[in-house]
């Protein structure tokens, strides 16, 4: 799910940035620091999208350096359990798939696989039906349900399922 | 209505705990000691009983007790019974037995004779149908939601095990398991390969963890998930009858030994002393003590003087008339209702008695002996009547006794002392020990009023045995500071 926080982050700037464009670095510097990290705690940072305030620098002794106190409004990504995704397969083996959901991978073992569709060994593995309509192969785009997230200080991992009404591949590559 | 729930706890019991084992012993046993079964057998007699106490559900049984209470620590555990300890003397256990005695069915010995002072933990056991309404269904919920899940494999992480090292990983490490050597998930650890461990409940075999494993297994908990619905399909019924009906509630051990003992008084006469003494022993002081029971026994002795006396004024007074010949209308003499002297006395002193008097008033109907009628005056039931003529006639009696107490010092004595009664004691006579409890219960309180004479009667008293006599008094002087 996306939410659109406040977060708050200590800036460290060298003092050649200092100057007229001292705003303008700062922020790029915060954008190029922020995005794509992720946090256990909010989620995937996916976009700041403004400057709430910037503080009183410090300038650091020894260093030069000086801490500006930012703070900032971004997009945050962050899965929950239950949650319907979008995804695009990255991994095809016998044990299952691995899916991308922006920032997020997700795994989709074999026995959250619908019964009727078989991994396929080869050049291309994939998961096929028996008929040959439906398959899940690298590329493919497949829409899944959260079943379970791990939740690490900088990492989130999910478990999926496309074992459900509505879940599978929406758009297959191949047929594209 | 307890049939249905009855009914309910026999078919729960064959279903889940017809094959319970006591784990402790299941090494070496033969035939002998295999007690499948017994859980059953347990649950049955309880069925068939309220309260009671697993000693006695253990002879009945002809069970060894400590068979027994593992077997039944196991249904507490499961909430389907309700256990109650109470540290007891021998008395105490009385008092349950003539609580029983009013409502089981198939009858255990009324334990008389040696009165130990010795305290036992005693346990009883009931079923709790509340409960056990709940367990039963909760348990066959939690048994279909386990195998549909597994069934469709809804919502269940998958869990891998190393073959070489036997470390075990969940789908939620699988990023770091992938190897790119092929398509296998590998070990941290040792690189060995990584399996599926798929089967919670049912014994996979091959193990190749491929789709016909998997198909194989989905038949088997379809078979199973129908089996159980079919099996369970009286148990469910049953269920379903019960729903609406209400619980059949027993209550505290306590409370339903108050109860089941006032039943069993209002059922038959013969009862009533029995467990008219337990309950008064048991309102008086809930756990039992030995001080106590001291009392009651030096009590039980009175009778044999007690009852010259009292026959002697009641062939002096007029007739009395029996309970149910009295209306509230009726103008009669207070002899007349019975309210002479002794129930006066009765109800003048220990808030025991006066506790129990509405199950007296029930109580009194069926009296038609005169004993009893004597014992439980009739006059109870009309209560302001009752309470008017108290007064008057305690206050009555304290200006006699005090002129008697002087006058004919050996005489009060032999209703005063309990010294001379404790030697008397008899098995037969037990309705006649109540009157006497009762009697004495005035007789301490008007100890104080007359206090300085206990010297005098140790050397008057003609009928006492003037050595046991100190001990005694004594006594009898710590019961009225418990009672006043």
């Amino acid at each position: 799910m996306f939410f659109h926080i406040v977060l708050e982050r200590n800036m460290q700037l060298h003092p050649r940035y200092f100057g007229r464009n001292l705003r303008d670095n700062l922020v790029s510097k915060l954008m190029k620091d922020v995005e794509g990290t992720c946090s256990g705690r909010h989620g995937f940072v996916v976009a700041v999208t403004g400057i709430e305030n910037i503080g009183k620098g410090l300038i650091r002794d020894g260093t030069g350096f000086v801490t500006f106190p930012v703070k900032y409004q971004c997009v945050v990504f962050r899965p929950f359990k239950g949650e319907i995704l979008e995804a695009v397969v990255t991994m095809v083996n016998k044990m299952g798939f691995f899916a991308e959901a922006g920032p997020v991978q997700i795994f989709v073992s074999n026995h959250l696989i619908p019964d009727d569709m078989e991994f396929q060994s080869g050049d291309m593995p994939n998961y096929t039906t028996s008929d040959g309509s439906v398959k899940i192969q690298k590329d493919s785009e497949v829409r899944l349900k959260i079943i379970g997230t791990r939740v690490d200080a900088t990492e989130i991992f999910c478990i999926g399922t496309i074992k459900d009404d509505f879940l599978g591949v929406i758009n297959d590559p191949a047929t594209v | 209505m307890v049939d249905h729930y009855n009914k309910l706890v026999k078919l729960a019991a064959r279903a889940f705990y017809d094959d319970l084992t006591s784990k402790g012993e299941n090494q070496v046993k033969s035939g002998r000691s295999d007690n499948r079964g017994i859980a059953v057998v347990i649950l049955d007699a309880l069925t068939r009983r309220q309260w009671v106490r697993e000693e006695d559900l253990a002879k009945d049984l002809k069970l060894h007790t400590k068979q027994l209470r593992r077997t039944l620590r196991f249904f507490e555990e499961e909430k389907i019974i309700t256990r109650e300890y109470r540290r007891e003397t021998a008395k105490g256990a009385k008092l349950y037995s003539a609580a029983t005695a009013a409502t089981v069915d198939a009858q255990l010995t009324g334990k008389e004779g040696e009165e130990k002072v010795k305290l036992h933990t005693h346990s009883y056991c009931c079923l709790d149908y509340a409960q056990i309404y709940d367990v039963v269904r909760y348990r066959i919920h939690r048994m279909k939601k386990l195998l549909k899940d597994e069934l469709d494999n809804k919502n269940t992480i998958e869990e891998y095990i190393c073959t070489k090292c036997g470390k075990r990983y969940n789908a939620l490490d699988a990023l770091r398991l992938v190897s790119f050597e092929d398509d296998d998930f590998h070990c941290e650890s040792c690189n060995g390969k990584l399996e599926v461990e798929s089967d919670k409940f049912v014994v996979q075999e091959g193990a190749d963890g491929d789709d016909n494993a998997r198909r194989r297994r989905h038949e088997k908990l379809k078979d199973m998930l129908q089996k159980m619905e079919i099996q369970l399909k009286p148990l469910m019924d049953q269920l379903s009858r019960v729903k609406d009906l209400p619980v059949p509630e027993f209550g505290s051990l306590i409370a339903w030994e108050a109860r089941a003992s006032a039943m069993g008084r209002a059922a038959n006469g013969d009862m009533a002393g029995d467990s008219k003494m337990s309950q008064l022993g048991y309102n008086g002081a809930p756990m039992p003590y030995s001080g106590d029971t001291k009392v009651v026994v030096d009590f039980n002795g009175t009778e044999g003087n007690r009852h010259d006396v009292k026959s002697e004024t009641e062939s002096s007074s007029l007739k009395v008339l029996p309970p149910w010949m009295i209306k509230s209308g009726m103008v009669l003499t207070k002899e007349q209702r019975g309210e002479v002297k002794e129930e006066i006395k009765m109800d003048g002193t220990s808030t025991s008695t006066s506790a129990q008097y509405s199950d007296d008033k029930k109580s009194t109907v069926d009296h038609d002996d005169k004993k009893n009628i004597q014992a439980f005056p009739c006059s109870f039931h009309l209560k302001d009547e009752y309470i008017k003529a108290y007064y008057a006639a305690l206050l009555k009696q304290q200006h006699e006794m005090e002129a008697s107490k002087k006058q004919d010092s050996s005489d009060t004595f032999t209703e005063n002392d309990p010294s001379s009664r404790a030697s008397v004691r008899q098995v037969g006579i037990k309705s006649k020990h109540e009157e006497d409890d009762d009697d004495d219960g005035t007789d301490w309180e008007q100890a104080p009023v007359a206090g300085t004479g206990n010297e005098n009667y140790k050397v008057n008293d003609l009928n006492v045995q003037a050595d046991v006599a100190p001990a005694d008094v004594d006594e009898d002087e710590d019961v009225d500071w418990e009672e006043g």
